[in-house]
């Protein structure tokens, strides 16, 4: 079912939300929009892609543009209910969110900065079970791709519960959507909600 | 910049006929309340009746003719260091959504409510190249006017630009305001990044803000002084967030 919405004459963030209340509501499969600015074209385009749609836009006459979002097949996201890490996380003191921003740590030398990334996440099993999740923003998605250099860690650490999530704003600006090898996509939504159950969240970048 | 207000006056629009008027009277006593703050005389003031409210002052001051800071003025070295957090635009445009929780609308109001006048008294004692601050235009496009003309480019060191948090996680979800996506086009030219730069990030530096802090130009030697003096007169959030390059390009670099 393609679900239509006429976001004409109206200005930001009205379109945002006449679009939010219909995914809230309705969650379509594909929505059809039409929208009469640049602004509300590009807000309601990140809006749709923070909800995992992908999202095709086709400008029209008078400065009017159609978007259409269909929504992405491949939405990875955390089961909680039967994950590994549910139970993992029950007998846990804490939940540690760790949040990597950036494929470096630290500011000053480029080349330190990864060796220490790679450092970090290498060690960062020392947590041992109150490590709940890895969310990778920004480049630091680069670190779950097949280039990373800390890959295999990062598939143990999967293995033994961790949830590991990627950005999916951050990989499709990177174009290293098809290239991510371990863990899942999230969005801001849902990273806005980890931030807020863990208990202690640690950022590294 | 660099004057003392002395005077003012109200400029009004409210919907009189269809809202409280004691509404009305809250936004006029807010702005008396500033006005004394800034130790300035309110003599009088306009209304028009309107659908949508609008409130402001029109203000009157002195400065010396020597001490007047223009926008103008930056020198090859030159630090900048902006006074107040970027994305009041927004949140505001998320807080017109119903998405803003009860904290960040008090945040962002007692910002928005904050005097530049600490900022500007701790500037005095410093040899300021040039002033202004950042409102409509966002934080880009009035660093654009700095150097407009000039030959003069700034890097931009944006990982120390102070910004509001709330604001990244509203601008990911697509709440920005026109004015932002207007200020990017008029302005992209002039401004460089890397292929990796954060949209998100970008958008928040061309985010136009209400009541924006102050963004002063002065010799390497003393921005750090001057930070450090802002911090201990209060005003927290003043960071060091780029300086002037040389004077071939006259473009800003994201770095």
């Amino acid at each position: 079912m393609i679900k239509e919405l006429d976001a004409r004459g109206l200005t930001c963030p009205a379109p945002v939300l006449l679009v939010k209340d219909c995914i809230d509501k309705e969650d379509p499969e594909e929505l059809s929009i039409l929208v009469d600015n640049d602004s509300s074209n590009e807000n309601v385009t990140r809006f749709l892609t923070n909800k995992n749609y992908a999202v095709k836009t086709t400008p029209r006459e008078n400065g009017e543009f159609h978007l259409q979002g269909i929504r992405s097949g491949h939405i990875e996201q955390p089961d909680k209910a039967t994950s590994p890490a549910s139970s993992h996380t029950a007998e846990s003191a804490q939940k540690i969110l760790v949040l990597v921003t950036s494929d470096r740590m630290g500011r000053g030398d480029n080349e330190l900065g990864e060796k220490l990334m790679i450092s970090y996440l290498k060690t960062i099993n020392e947590m041992g079970s109150e490590l709940w999740q890895l969310i990778f923003l920004n480049s630091g998605v680069k670190l779950t791709t097949n280039a990373s250099p800390v890959l295999k860690e990062l598939q143990t650490y999967e293995k033994d519960g961790v949830i590991i999530l990627s950005c999916g704003t951050c990989l499709e600006h990177f174009e290293l959507t098809a290239a991510k090898e371990v863990g899942g996509t999230t969005n801001m939504l849902d990273i806005v909600t980890a931030t807020q159950l863990a208990d202690k969240i640690v950022q590294v970048g | 910049m660099g004057g003392i207000p002395k005077t003012a006056m109200n400029i009004v629009a409210y919907p009189i006929m269809k809202m409280d008027r004691e509404i009305l009277g809250e936004i006029l006593a807010g702005g008396v309340e500033k006005l004394k703050e800034a130790r300035t005389v309110l003599l009088g003031g306009h209304s028009v009746e309107d659908d949508e409210i609008k409130y402001g002052l029109s203000v009157t001051g002195f400065v010396h003719p020597n001490k007047i800071l223009a926008n103008q003025g930056l020198r090859v070295g030159d630090s900048l260091i902006l006074t107040k957090p970027l994305g009041v635009g927004i949140i505001n445009t998320a807080v017109k959504g119903g998405l803003a929780n009860a904290q960040t609308v008090k945040e962002v109001t007692e910002l928005m409510a904050t005097l530049n006048q600490d900022a500007a008294s701790v500037m005095q004692s410093f040899s300021v190249s040039a002033c202004t601050d950042v409102t409509g235009f966002g934080l880009l496009g009035h660093l654009a006017e700095m150097i407009s003309g000039s030959g003069l480019s700034i890097s931009v060191d944006s990982a120390a630009v102070p910004i509001i948090p709330e604001a990244v996680e509203f601008a990911a979800m697509g709440f920005v305001p026109a004015g932002a996506h207007n200020n990017r086009k008029y302005r992209q030219d002039m401004v460089e990044s890397g292929g990796d730069f954060d949209p998100i990030l970008r958008d928040i530096l061309y985010d136009p803000q209400t009541s924006g802090g102050l963004l002063i130009g002065c010799s390497e030697k003393d921005a750090l002084p001057l930070q450090q003096r802002l911090h201990e007169a209060g005003v927290h959030h003043s960071r060091i967030i780029g300086h002037v390059t040389d004077k071939i390009k006259e473009k800003i670099v994201l770095g």
